[in-house]
């Protein structure tokens, strides 16, 4: 019994051999972004559209599951399905397909922006040009700002389609450490008084990055950066006092410089244990989410320097093999309308990317009455200081030399 | 098909020829997953030497390679992780045997102590790492303890077990994990030789030490060396627990490569890949080394009408 | 002398025990916890929000569990099963390249997990294996192998083959003597292999997300964003069951095979 078992095998085995060299065959019809977007509405219904991206906010994953998806479900006849996937990952997807001729793949929207834009789109992964295509996007947005132009120095020229916005502040307990550093000089007398009770995350870390530039912001300036020429000397010359003002700042830190938190949540607990005095976070009103879920103190605010701190935006994308492309663009459009939005700012608290004067009076009554919670910055006033990201290939210099100058020294 | 079959089924009427094919079928599907195996490995290897032809990089190179090789931090890397596994594995392998010895002659070797002992198998490395900085950071609850106790300062008097370059934590937090391992790994032996063959020897008036060190202990040997160099192999790779609780510089082998993989530009792939060949390499040298240490461990017993 | 020893054991292995349960109960604490600071020995404030994202109304947690949980029972049995013949061939055969399949079946631990599944996304985009359950079934297995051939391979030889042999010797068939000799004596074996390989393939994560692309929803993917993301109250009950649904699988395993071993004896 058992040989005809295994003759039965080894024939299955033969043949399945044989079926495996077929190669994959699968073409996909043409999209036409620039057809009428009543056209796209249509061929959009009833499709299954994969939204990709981080999922560690359990907020957001519940905003987008139980608010977005069942108003395009309601609304258009589409299914929103959230997939959890870090972006260095949803970009090794996507490189692994084109490199095996995949044509229609499973990723249609990316939450995505900065240097992963940068890369995304320079390597051919990403669809478009769609955004300046959507009705909300030439009704809500206001098309000729910076950051509306480019990412991170870096054009966008309709490939992502605006998400949200951020912009990074300082947090502390107001009722442990009374001081706000207004600008570095300050900070440093801020972290000899509260000494090993001051740090910031480890470069590359999204967070901590952005604090190194904001502090070399404030000491030499902004805009030579701009369009500075992607060139190691170059950038450690014009960064220098900024190097040496992080040396100086070293003793006073935790581990006194020596080692660095290894990522902003790892501060972030840290702040919420009283290890830390001083946090920061890309998501300025985080502060009033934290302090309702119990995470930080009552008395914990959040704060910025006098010359500004960095802001950008993040983006929606449509990855260039998507089977839902149709999908993929009303639902973008709808997550630029008012309505969403509004309830990004109400829900999230993150910034909405709306251009305030481009609403009608119902719209703008909705965001006024959000209620920003404790301890956060007005949105004008925070607004007020903003400033813009640097292009997004000296990011990666700028970290390298941070390891080489400034830790541990 | 058919016909297929029934050739197949004539060859295999053939008992001589039957009993030849035997071990290669029973390896049929291990040897056709190995081909995939090997397949992945190839062009993870081809990705090292520069190829990923969807990002324009078409030339084989070994400029990747050369870079890396020629910077200082590889070496510290490398010396890192080394420590970090040879240390852990040692340790965890020793108390381990100590931990397996101890339930198989108390004879827990089931119900829920079993269980429990086997629950840090389950527990993702991760977690593991939330565990270490609960406990052992200088905010921990060890350190917390010593407070209320009025045996400690402040925060900052606690010792340095993580983000530091002694990577006690790190350890710490491997063996929380390896020893139950090991002495998972070793049990199923250990209780079947101790069983049969030790209680023999104990019947026979052995007393119950010497029976351990010269029967049991030798005899479980191979399952010992086995969990020995798994454990090992994996601390040596792992980046988890290094990246979370380690020390900013110098960063172990396996969280260099992460930092590489994970980097935007999507042409530092082979950066990434080329660390993980220097890995591979290294594990795969040490592992041959040992497998050619113990050979005779590792021979078919055999036995029986099928060999020959 | 002989409760000394005892003593001495008992003791080895109940701190095991206690050293093993302190961080679980610190991940019950923390699943309830919203805010837990320096130097409170327990927490201060409490929290229902893990609780909510876990089982509230929205929550696809669940069903992932479940799906999640027959994906790895099935990789388990099948890498068990794979374990025990490829087992079989190296202990009680001889053939050629006998050392090294023998050497080759520890590579999948030895070769780093990013190399591995970046290698192994674009062959398996290629054989349409990409995306599927079958394909992320197929990883786990390779992953798991390792470990199922090493436990196999060291009971296979304590067990040898002399009962099997007799039994042929008596007549008895070789699938009858394979179901009623060798598999009760491998059977301490198997049940380890299957608990490693579930395992293995409940806690992937990495792999799982390459090859599954995100189309295959494990517990594990749901799950390691939290941890990442530093939310110790979420990623705490995440963990939580983690831990309960697979020590669940685990003595509902060692229950059914136990009444397999019952039926087993009653039969002779």
């Amino acid at each position: 019994m058992s040989r005809k078992i295994i003759a039965l095998l080894l024939s299955a085995m033969l043949v399945m051999f044989s079926a495996v060299g077929c190669s994959k065959e699968k073409k996909q019809e043409e999209f036409d972004a620039n057809a009428d977007f009543e056209t796209i509405v249509e061929q959009a219904k009833g499709s299954t559209v994969r939204f990709y991206g981080w999922g560690g906010d359990e907020q957001r994953n519940k905003w987008l599951d139980t608010v977005v998806a069942p108003e395009l479900k309601e609304k258009y006849d589409i299914t929103l399905e959230r997939v959890p996937m870090d972006i260095d990952q949803i970009l090794a997807k996507l490189s692994g397909e084109k490199q095996a001729g995949e044509e229609k793949g499973s990723i249609d929207m990316i939450w995505i922006n900065g240097e992963n834009f940068y890369s995304a789109k320079e390597n051919g992964l990403l669809f478009g040009p769609f955004a300046d295509k959507l009705p909300n996007f030439k009704k809500n947005i206001d098309e000729n700002s910076e950051e509306i132009q480019k990412d991170f120095g870096y054009p966008i020229e309709g490939y992502e389609a605006p998400y949200g916005k951020a912009q990074i502040v300082f947090i502390n307990d107001s009722a442990v450490t009374p001081e706000a550093p207004k600008n570095t000089a300050e900070l440093m007398e801020y972290a000899k008084k509260y000494k090993g009770k001051v740090t910031y995350p480890a470069l590359p870390d999204f967070t901590g990055s952005a604090f190194v530039r904001n502090v070399i912001y404030d000491i030499v300036g902004y805009e030579q950066f701009m369009d500075m020429e992607a060139d190691k000397a170059t950038v450690k010359a014009a960064i220098e006092p900024a190097l040496e003002y992080l040396r100086e700042l070293n003793p006073y830190l935790w581990n006194e410089g020596k080692t660095f938190p290894a990522a902003s949540t790892e501060q972030d607990n840290m702040f919420a244990d009283g290890e830390l005095a001083l946090s920061m976070s890309y998501s300025p009103y985080s502060v009033a989410l934290s302090i309702e879920d119990g995470l930080y103190p009552q008395t914990a605010r959040a704060f910025q320097f006098e010359k500004g701190t960095i802001g950008n935006t993040n983006y929606i994308a449509i990855a260039a093999n998507s089977p839902n492309k149709a999908a993929a663009m009303v639902a973008i459009n709808e997550i630029m309308s008012a309505k969403l939005q509004a309830s990004q700012f109400s829900v999230l608290k993150a910034l909405p990317v709306v251009e305030y004067s481009k609403l009608t009076d119902d719209e703008k009554a909705m965001f006024d009455k959000v209620d920003i919670g404790k301890g956060a910055i007005p949105q004008d006033e925070l607004l007020s200081k903003r400033l813009p990201e640097m292009p997004a290939k000296l990011v990666p210099i700028i970290e390298e030399i941070w390891a080489e100058e400034v830790v541990g020294k | 098909m058919a016909r297929l079959y029934g050739k197949v089924s004539k060859a295999l009427g053939n008992n001589h020829i039957m009993r030849k094919l035997e071990p290669y079928v029973l390896l049929l599907p291990f040897m056709l997953l190995g081909l995939l195996f090997f397949l992945g490995i190839g062009n993870a290897l081809l990705q090292s030497l520069g190829y990923i032809p969807a990002l324009g990089l078409s030339e084989l190179t070994l400029s990747y390679y050369r870079e890396i090789l020629q910077k200082p931090a590889l070496l510290d890397s490398v010396k890192v992780s080394l420590a970090i596994a040879l240390v852990s594995s040692v340790l965890a392998t020793v108390l381990g045997v100590l931990l397996c010895a101890a339930m198989v002659h108390t004879g827990i070797a089931g119900g829920w102590r079993l269980q429990a002992i086997k629950l840090p198998i389950l527990v993702p490395h991760m977690v593991v790492a939330l565990f270490a900085v609960t406990f052992m950071s200088q905010n921990g609850l060890l350190a917390r303890t010593l407070y209320q106790l009025g045996l400690l300062g402040s925060q900052g008097d606690f010792p340095q077990l993580l983000y530091d370059k002694n990577n006690a934590g790190i350890i710490i937090a491997y063996l929380w994990k390896e020893i139950p391992f090991v002495a998972y790994f070793v049990l199923a032996l250990m209780s079947s030789v101790s069983s049969t063959l030790g209680e023999a020897a104990e019947n026979l008036g052995a007393s119950r030490l010497r029976t351990f060190f010269h029967i049991t202990l030798p005899l479980s040997m191979p399952a010992v060396k086995k969990a020995f160099l798994i454990i090992f192999a994996f601390a040596f790779g792992a980046y988890e627990l290094p990246f979370l609780l380690g020390a900013t510089l110098p960063k172990a082998l396996p969280v260099q490569a992460y930092v590489e993989y994970v980097n935007p530009d999507l042409r530092h792939r082979p950066y990434a890949m080329a660390m993980n060949s220097i890995m591979l390499l290294l594990t795969l040298a040490i592992s041959a080394v040992y497998y050619w240490l113990l050979r005779k461990d590792f021979k078919g017993t055999g036995g029986g009408q099928y060999e020959k | 002398m002989k409760n000394k020893r005892s003593l001495f054991h008992k003791i080895i292995v109940y701190t095991a025990i206690l050293s093993i349960a302190a961080p679980i109960m610190v991940l019950l604490l923390w699943s309830f916890a919203s805010r837990w600071a320096w130097p409170k020995l327990l927490p201060e404030g409490f929290s229902l929000r893990a609780f909510d994202e876990l089982f509230g109304p929205h929550s696809p947690v669940m069903p992932v569990l479940l799906s999640s949980m027959g994906i790895s029972l099935g990789v388990a049995v099948l890498s068990a099963a794979i374990g025990t013949i490829t087992a079989r061939a190296i202990a009680l055969y001889d053939f050629w390249g006998k050392e090294l399949v023998s050497f080759g079946s520890i590579l999948p631990i030895i070769v780093p997990g990013t190399a591995f599944a970046m290698g192994i996304h674009v062959v398996f985009i290629r054989l349409g294996l990409a995306d599927t359950v079958l394909g992320v079934m197929l990883v786990h297995i390779i992953y798991a192998l390792p470990y199922t051939v090493n436990i196999m391979l060291d009971v296979t030889r304590l067990v040898g083959d002399t009962h099997e042999v007799q039994s042929r010797v008596l007549g008895v068939s070789p699938s009858r003597t394979f179901i009623h000799v060798s598999l009760p004596q491998l059977m301490p074996g198997i049940m380890s292999s299957i608990s490693m390989a579930y395992i293995i393939s409940f806690s992937q994560y990495f792999l799982t997300l390459m090859i599954g692309g995100g189309s295959v929803k494990t517990f594990a993917v749901m799950m390691v964003p939290f941890i990442q993301s530093g939310d110790r109250t979420i990623s705490s009950a995440y963990s939580l069951l983690f831990l309960a649904s697979t020590a669940a699988v685990f003595i509902m395993i060692e229950a059914l095979i136990k009444r397999f071993a019952f039926w087993r004896d009653k039969t002779e």
